[in-house]
């Protein structure tokens, strides 16, 4: 038998001795000074610049980081060396595929392939990841026994929240067998070859720098980061060949199981190297391996239930039928109810159920949620009507946006065939509440309109709730409180953040409001969501209190001495790495351009939002530069030490039309200026986006009030 | 990558050096002081070549004089100085496993002791063939005490605890004829081979070393080891501190110190006594506090997670803090210092046993049915001694590290199980372990054992090894003063685990486990066979093809002696750090370095080079490998 660390350690020579042989290639076609650029990153080859710090922005430093490479190959039967040497496959493996880069940006178009993924994209999973909704990450290598198989075991993985990363020709069956991939629905079909695996463990060391603040070179931090907070693991199909088995190697240094049914020269490693010949247990034995449990709650639907379909869209053509509040009424709404109002599990379908209606109807929909709690506050209503979204969506088939009164629900075919039905619609809402409220909800019933009489009538009531609820949240602000709340949900994977959230400025992530944060400590009172009390301020004008520095320094353990509420450049607040947007400092015109996650275009920063977000995370403060979520903007207390939204010069128009209305109000009410959203200018009246003396020139064109401001450094 | 968590032997030497100066101060004697005296030591007696086993002599061989009164020559002389040696240590081992047995045959659901870990127990019987259905389970420890009783003495047959290593192994000793009959049989044998007028060829007297040996690893040892379990409870892993920072100023300090449970154990039931505690605090101290010396700490440690003040050659210190209430002993590696240096301290000196009867010490015999007013009286004399403390003597070095012990077999296999993984893997058994050793995250495995001698300086060949060999990815499990060694520089932290090699480091971080494994006291090398022989089981391979070696690098006794023949007669390579007295001959030592490896697969290696040491032991463990083709 050959010996398991010879296998590395050949498999190893070889990849290294294939990123030669690619940088021969792209060093004889665009020469040694040819840029090397992966988009849409701050982490230019990422895995290389993880474990040895190196930078590589041109083919000569492809070769140069071939050089490190070999010195870590060492022929030595220990695992020290073997480690060595499975990162440093993943390292060659990288070269390989950074060399399709040069010359392109999208050498994977036209392909099924995915190849490099962004930082956005790296970002987007960190909220999914902390919350558990995506449980792990699963990396499967080569040909399932048969297409069928490996449709199962795709879905199979895909139905327990698990990230699917595919390699080699498992692609093919998948293709085959028309299973439907991409980022959204989790499934990824990274690429053909296995130096593709690259890509992954990038993802995976980006996840470290940009959550973990883990900085680079520092392969011990990296190791650790990996093995304790990425719930990753490899599934590999025989034939394993020796360059399989050298990435092997370095997943397992990376602390990520490989399980394979491969029995040819391959050695068990308890936890860590695991052969199960029988496939169909792939997925019990992977999870067992990396101490994977996942969270079921049962829900009596025909359909599968699983975050991994919240990302699914369902087409006009694939529509059963479509629910569209923009045409028709409807709405959703939570009230809490006295106990005899409500009966606990009792599902009502007033109105024509889906299949009496033909395939295509646009139909009315109003979602009536009523419960009953010994320890409900109606502040929690909205908190559990906001999340309807994330409830329905995570059924496969079934697509759900929006909210209150503007919603729109598509029911596909293949849900509908399988027996789906408007009582489960009720199923899925009845089960999520009292399973993730089961603290404060005792009771719960779920009435789902679709007779257009009803739905007209109840919509008008269900709007003077939320006029109520808007009028309350109005009057909700940092004076009219007396706690903020700590939220420490990301310490998973960011260990020294701490977001302190107020009515006015909500979590970073965008998910956690101060009103959401309330109802954690009040689910789970030694929660991550805790009480921050605020009667001891420092300073009114930055939003400094004794008492937010005290709770930062104590949840931060130690890592962070204090932050002010509403400065940027003062103490600002950190972030975890998964914010919304990203603020940062533009310092010819003393103002402040925000860029937002899905924004992929330049800034006048002369950054893209991946650069600028690398400025911070990780619980990291950088003053001049912080994350935040997209509905602080409109906040007077938003760069309020600073002079208030008067200072924002720059957002892309999807951000301004997100904020518009609520900032308008904000800066007619702070400076008496109309419109002021139009004053700040965006990619399109720029013809370079990057060039901050065109920016100057717009807001002067404009009238900008930041111009009348004190320079700000 | 340095090991700068553990305590380092200039921060030892510090503390010993504050220790000592303390000794100066109220003059006390010291081992120290007493080694330079005793060096340099007789050349005769420390290559073996002196025979005074008849009144004819003393005989010494020399060049002039090469054979004895009696024509012995030199050769028959250090091996029959050889096999007494190891008749003594097997006596001993034995003699304590036996009492262990007394102590079984008397427990009763309401005396002094009782069954705590009946399964184990059932498990014995039922090996023994001991009919347990519908049986009171006092009444089977009362057979299975009675059976074992009877291995020291039975007429007929050989030891039942042999059946429990893989046949190939019990084979070897077959045909070797050194499978070993009655315990105390091989001891008197030996003593009858080395008479006046017996044996004196070499051969048959390193033969009989093997069986006299195999009689106490697999008898009086075993036997010691599996009913401590059944009377006190099998070793699960718990955490503890150790050295000699445990002693607290302000508490009552006893200390126990020797080997058997039975005593230590009752002293620590009633140390927790709230009256016990009560008295205390009426006399002025916060509490008592219970230290462990010897081996006796490695039992009260991994039962209890009593502190461990320190080893062998850490008795006097405990004394020299000025703080120690009372020194409680039962038996063997006892000073007999300890009587005079007590004196010069407040510190009660108390014997226990009829075994071990030292000159300057309070006396209280300790017995079965008495045990429980006997450990009351001695903690009351501890508590009532505290105000006798001389205030200006009291120095405790603020030393003490973290330490996670009791790795029984059982808890071994527990820990493994850990590991496995239910859609593929049995539980229960060393095949995470095998695995890990074959695909090479593991090399090896050292058994550290054996003590502290003064010729070697303290604890620091046990850590220097034990450090070296972690680093190469090569678990180590220890008793004994070694374990203690390791425990008190922080090798027993799980947080030492950083500095091993990857594999090991990964292998410690999976299973939680610290990096060196504790698995008892000097009578629980017996575990450690039990483990090879599950480990070569559940392999399919023979005890002597395991990358395994055993170390003994500051041994001192004649158990350690008896210890090293059980260990390379079952097969695993021994390598010492000091030499048996035995350099007198080179058949001898041919035979002990060489000669054995013929006849069980497995034989010494002497060296008392600290490099060579850990150098030879890896280069043994990859050899082994290289054979296995893994």
């Amino acid at each position: 038998m050959k010996r398991l660390f010879d296998r590395v350690l050949d498999g190893s020579s070889e990849m290294m001795v294939r990123a030669e042989r690619s940088i021969d290639e792209v060093e004889a076609k665009y020469g040694l000074d040819a840029p090397v650029l992966l988009p849409e990153t701050a982490y230019n080859c990422a895995v290389n610049l993880a474990y040895k710090g190196t930078k590589i922005s041109t083919v000569a430093d492809l070769r140069n980081a071939l050089d490190v490479i070999e010195g870590m190959i060492k022929k030595r039967q220990n695992t020290t060396a073997i480690f060595n040497a499975g990162i440093a496959t993943a390292m060659s493996a990288e070269l390989i595929e950074a060399c399709k880069y040069v010359g392109t940006a999208t050498p994977y178009e036209g392909t099924p392939y995915h190849g490099h993924f962004s930082d956005a994209e790296v970002r987007e999973l960190g909220v999914p990841l902390v919350t558990g909704d995506i449980p792990g990450f699963v990396v499967i290598i080569d040909e399932a026994p048969s297409d069928e198989e490996a449709v199962e075991l795709i879905k199979g993985y895909q139905s327990r929240g698990i990230f699917v990363f595919l390699i080699g020709k498992i692609i093919d069956q998948a293709l085959r067998m028309g299973v439907n991939m991409g980022f959204p629905v989790r499934v990824v079909a990274v690429g053909q070859d296995i130096w593709s695996v690259s890509h992954i463990v990038s993802f995976c060391d980006r996840a470290a720098m940009i959550f973990g603040a883990i900085e680079p070179g520092d392969w011990d931090g990296f190791q650790e980061y990996t093995f304790v907070r990425l719930r990753a693991f490899v599934n590999a199909f025989k034939p394993v060949r020796d360059m399989t088995v050298a990435c092997g190697g370095g997943a397992i240094a990376l602390g990520f199981p490989v399980i394979t049914n491969d029995t040819e020269d391959m050695w068990k490693v308890p936890k860590s190297l695991i052969i199960q010949e029988n496939t169909k247990d792939f997925i019990e034995t992977s999870l067992e391996a990396r101490d994977i449990k996942i969270k079921v709650t049962n829900i009596d639907i025909p359909i599968a239930y699983s975050s991994a379909f919240e990302g699914e869209i369902v087409r006009k053509k694939d529509m059963q039928v479509d629910f569209d509040t923009s045409r028709v009424d409807g709405f959703e709404l939570v009230r809490s109810c006295a106990i005899n109002e409500v009966e606990d599990h009792k599902i009502t379908v007033v109105g024509p159920d889906i299949d009496e209606v033909e395939p295509g109807s646009v139909m009315n929909l109003g979602v009536l949620v009523e419960v009953y709690g010994k320890n409900f506050q109606s502040d929690f209503e909205p908190v559990i009507e906001r999340k309807f979204h994330e409830f329905i969506n995570k059924a496969e088939g079934i697509m759900h946006t929006g909210q209150r009164d503007i919603i729109r629900v598509r029911i596909n075919k293949s849900a509908f065939d399988a027996g789906f039905r408007m009582k489960h619609y009720g199923e899925i809402l009845y089960a999520k509440v009292k399973n993730e409220y089961e603290k404060v909800v005792d009771k719960c019933q779920v009435t789902i309109f679709t007779d257009p009489e009803q739905c007209k009538e109840l919509r008008a009531a269900a709007n003077v709730k939320y006029d109520e609820r808007d009028a309350r949240l109005a009057n909700l602000t940092d004076e009219s409180v007396d706690q903020f709340y700590t939220c420490i949900l990301c310490q998973a994977f960011s260990p020294s953040h701490v977001c302190i959230v107020t009515p006015e400025r909500l979590g970073l992530c965008g998910a956690v409001s101060w009103l959401d944060a309330k109802a954690t400590n009040e689910l789970d009172p030694t929660g991550p969501c805790q009480i921050v009390t605020k009667e001891k301020m420092i300073d009114e004008r930055t939003g400094a209190y004794e008492d937010v520095n005290e709770a930062v320094r104590e949840y931060s353990h130690g890592a962070l001495e204090q932050v002010t509420l509403y400065s940027i450049l003062e103490d600002p607040m950190t972030s975890c790495g998964c914010f919304e947007c990203i603020c940062g400092i533009e310092p010819m015109t003393s103002g402040f351009a925000i860029v937002n996650r899905e924004h992929t275009g330049m800034t006048p920063l002369g950054m893209t939002f991946s650069e600028m977000a690398s400025m911070t995370g990780g619980g990291i403060q950088t003053p001049g530069y912080m994350g935040h979520g997209k509905h602080f903007i409109a906040s007077k207390k938003f760069l309020k030490a600073e002079g208030g939204v008067a200072r924002l010069v720059w957002m892309p128009t999807a951000l301004k039309d997100v904020v518009r209305k609520k900032l308008d109000k904000t800066a007619m009410e702070l400076y008496g200026i109309e419109n002021f959203t139009d004053m700040i200018a965006d990619e399109t009246v720029m013809n370079d986006p990057g060039d901050p003396a065109e920016l100057m020139e717009y807001l002067a064109s404009v009238g900008h009030p930041v111009l009348e401001m004190e320079p700000l450094l | 990558m340095s090991w700068e968590l553990l305590i380092s032997p200039e921060e030892v030497d510090k503390a010993n050096q504050e220790l000592l100066q303390t000794a100066e101060k109220v003059g006390a004697d010291t081992w120290q002081q007493r080694v330079a005296n005793q060096t340099p030591h007789c050349g005769f007696g420390e290559s073996g070549t002196c025979c005074r086993i008849c009144s004819m002599g003393p005989c010494r061989i020399s060049k002039k004089a090469p054979r004895g009164i009696c024509g012995c020559d030199i050769h028959g002389i250090v091996a029959r100085n050889y096999l007494r040696f190891t008749a003594g240590g097997s006596a001993t081992h034995s003699d304590h496993g036996r009492s262990i047995a007394h102590t079984l045959y008397n427990a009763s659901p309401d005396g002094n002791y009782k069954v705590t870990d009946s399964e184990k127990l059932l498990r014995i019987a039922k090996e023994w063939g001991i009919e347990t259905e519908n049986k009171d389970i006092y009444d089977v420890a009362h057979e299975v005490a009675l059976v074992g009783l009877n291995e020291y003495g039975k007429p007929f047959g050989n030891l039942l605890f042999t059946q429990r290593a893989p046949k190939a192994r019990q084979a070897i000793w077959e045909s070797q004829d050194i499978l070993p009959r009655a315990i105390d049989r091989e001891v008197s044998q030996a003593m009858h081979m080395t008479h006046m007028g017996c044996s004196s060829d070499p051969e048959a007297l390193v033969r009989q070393p093997l069986r006299a040996g195999l009689s106490d690893g697999w008898g009086g040892s075993m036997m010691g080891t599996e009913f401590s379990d059944i009377l006190f409870g099998t070793p699960r892993p718990i955490d503890t501190e150790a050295n000699i920072g445990v002693l607290e100023e302000d508490m009552v300090n006893i200390i126990v110190h020797g080997h058997d449970p039975s005593l230590s154990e009752m002293i620590v039931f009633y140390a927790n006594d709230p009256e016990m505690i009560a008295y205390a605090k009426e006399q002025g101290a916060k509490g008592i506090n219970i230290a462990g010396v010897c081996c006796t700490s490695n039992e009260v440690a991994m039962r209890h997670g009593i502190p461990m003040a320190g080893n062998f050659l850490a008795q006097e210190n405990v004394v020299l803090t000025g703080a120690c209430e009372a020194i409680v002993v039962d038996v063997q590696c006892i000073f007999p210092a300890l009587g005079p240096l007590s004196k010069c301290f407040h510190t009660k000196f108390i014997t226990t046993s009829p075994i071990a009867r030292i000159p300057d010490s309070d006396f209280i015999e300790f017995k079965e049915e008495t045990a429980a007013e006997n450990a009351k009286a001695i903690v009351k004399m501890a508590i009532e001694n505290f105000k006798n403390r001389k205030p200006e003597l009291v120095h405790i070095p603020k030393q003490k590290s973290k330490a996670t012990v009791g790795y029984s077999v059982e808890a071994i296999k527990k820990c493994l199980d850990g590991v496995t993984n239910s859609h593929v893997d049995e539980l229960g058994t060393m095949k995470p372990l095998v695995d890990a050793v074959k695909s090479g995250v593991i090399r090896g495995a050292v058994a550290m054992v054996g003590c502290n001698n003064p010729k070697v300086r303290q604890d620091v060949y046990h850590i220097e090894l034990m450090k070296k060999l972690l680093e190469n990815d090569i678990l180590v499990v220890v008793t004994g003063c070694s374990a203690q060694a390791a425990a008190k520089v922080g090798l027993m932290d799980k947080e030492a685990a950083k500095y091993c090699g990857e594999g090991l480091k990964r292998v410690c971080r999976l299973v939680g486990i610290p990096p060196v494994l504790h698995m008892g006291s000097c009578v629980d090398i017996s575990r450690m066979m039990v483990l090879a022989s599950d480990i070569a089981k559940d392999w399919g391979i023979e005890i002597s093809e395991i990358p395994l070696v055993g170390c003994a690098p500051e041994w001192m006794s004649e158990k350690a002696v008896s210890i090293g023949n059980y260990v390379v007669a079952t097969g695993i390579d021994t390598f010492l750090g000091v030499d048996p007295y035995t350099k007198g001959s080179e058949q001898v030592k041919g035979f002990l370095q060489s000669g054995l490896k013929r006849w069980v697969g497995a034989n010494f290696i002497v060296n008392q080079d600290l490099d060579m040491l850990s150098t030879m032991m890896i280069e043994h463990i990859e050899e082994k490998r290289e054979a296995l083709g893994i």
